[in-house]
Order: C-alpha cells, then structure tokens, then sequence
C-alpha cells in the first residue's frame, strides 16, 4: 500500500521538475523549480530530517531560486523572451533517449546491488545538538573547509560580476 | 512506509530529467536548472540511505548540509559567469557562445 504523502511528494517533485525545464516563460521556469525543491524538502521531513528540510528551504527556496530570479530580470531583453529556444527536435529526442538510458540503469544498478531491508528501523529522534556536536567534532575540518569555500566564491562571484568602471571611462570597452 | 527501491526511483528519475535538459536545452539557465535537479536527487540518496541504514547514521544528513552549501555556492559563480557572458556576448545561448572553439 503506497504512502499518500510520497506519491504526492513524488508527483510534485517529477511534475514541478519537467515544468521547469519546458516552460516556456524562464520566470515561471524558476517558480517551478521552486516548487521542485520544496517537494524535495517534504521527502525529506517524510524521512524523519526535518533540520535537513529546513536547510534545503532556507538555502535553495531562499536564496538560490531568489538569486535565479534576479539574474533572469537582469538578463532579460525589453522583447520578453530571453533566447530563442529551438522547438524540440532532434536534440530534444536524443537527450530524451540518453537521460531515459541512463536513469533507467542508475536505477536498475542501485536497485540489484543495494541490500534492500524490507522494514525501515524505529526512527529515532535526532536532536539538533547532536548534528552540532558531529558538525563541530568529527566534521569540523569539512565544516572549516566549506566556510573558506564560501567566501572565496562571494569573492569570485563579485569579482566577476561587477563592471569594470575605468575600461568603461576611458572608451577601450565597448 | 515507503520502501527504500522507490526513493532510489524517485532520485533516478531526477537524475534522467537532469540529464535530458542538459543535453537538450540551449539556455544557460536551464543547464543549472538541470544541475540543481541532479543534485537533488543525490540529496534524496544520501538522506534515504540514512534513514533505512540499520543503526540510523548521521553522516548522510552531514553530506546533504554539505552538499546544499556546495550547489548555492555552485549556482553563485554560475550565475555571476552567466551575467558576465551576457554583457559580453549579449546573450545567454549555450550554442552561440562559442567564441573559444578551436
């Protein structure tokens, strides 16, 4: 007897997914993914990882979808329409093919070789001190690591991003 | 209770979706769309396993903290590279932007 709750998170999930990638406006593409990842959040709290719930709603819903829609605004032509996206032809059929091939043997392979335990165990209640006493103890390096990371990619990202204001006085770019 | 073989589904599926976007669409925003779909399903792997491992383990939902850090940060420089091909270029399509091809 399947779950309600997951058939209803998967529909979501798969549906919300296809969404993003085939709509036609890139707005309402994000907007799906939006909603994609808030699915994926829900799994997550069917799974008993409500803290890992929230962190994927706080980060992607929050801010990555966010930063998506900004940057869709900011390349947006006054026409409406961003790139010209070609009617699924042949490319279209072939990643068909190709993505169907490879899910279909991810899935197959995962499902033959994982030692299937037919009952899930008791779940126990994990307490937000304990993941910050593991953060802080046998994952501190990684934690350490993941901090430096972050601030070399705000680094990087401003760099990029921002408009190089003497080329621009001086006429040399264009 | 769902059993495991159907969230590996659910993740593969995800995974196929990826991967047809990536392979067939043209829009550079659409590829991290597909990169955000994969990940997510990875995601689902790592918390699924975690939570049907016999004595319930931790370090999936680790990973997971990790690995969502990771696609934000991921999906910044990304975006900045997009931004900067589109002032440049004056477009984000994947197959015009081919000013490098040998």
């Amino acid at each position: 007897m399947p779950d309600v709750a997951f058939v209803a998170l998967s529909v979501l999930i798969i549906g919300s997914a296809i969404f993003a990638l085939e709509a036609k406006e890139l707005i309402y593409g994000a907007v799906g993914l939006a909603f994609s990842l808030i699915g994926v959040a829900g799994l997550f709290i069917l799974l008993g990882a409500e803290y890992v719930a929230m962190f994927q709603v706080s980060v992607y819903v929050g801010a990555v979808v966010v930063l998506i829609l900004f940057t869709i605004m900011l390349v947006r032509r006054e026409s409406g329409r961003i790139v010209e996206e070609e009617e699924p032809g042949r490319l279209g059929r072939m990643g068909a093919f190709v993505a169907g091939l490879v899910a279909l043997a991810v899935a197959g392979a995962m499902i033959l070789l994982v030692p299937v335990s037919p009952e899930a165990p008791e779940l126990h209640r994990v307490l937000l001190r304990d993941i910050g006493v593991s953060l802080a103890s046998s994952y501190s390096v990684a934690l350490v690591i993941l901090g430096l990371l972050i601030g070399a990619t705000v680094i990087g990202g401003l760099t990029l991003a921002k408009i190089d204001r003497e080329k621009r006085t001086d006429g040399t770019a264009q | 209770m769902e059993p495991l073989s159907s969230y590996l589904v659910l993740s593969s599926a995800l995974l196929g979706i990826g991967i047809y976007g990536l392979v067939s669409k043209r829009n550079a925003i659409r590829l991290l769309f597909s990169v955000e779909l994969i990940v997510n399903g990875a995601n689902i792997n790592f918390v699924a396993f975690a939570r049907y491992s016999s004595p319930p383990i931790l370090s999936g939902w680790n990973i997971v903290f990790y690995s969502v850090a990771a696609a934000a940060m991921e999906a910044t420089v990304g975006l900045a590279l997009i931004l900067v091909a589109f002032r440049l270029n004056g477009t984000i399509d994947v197959r015009r932007l081919n000013r490098l091809r040998g």
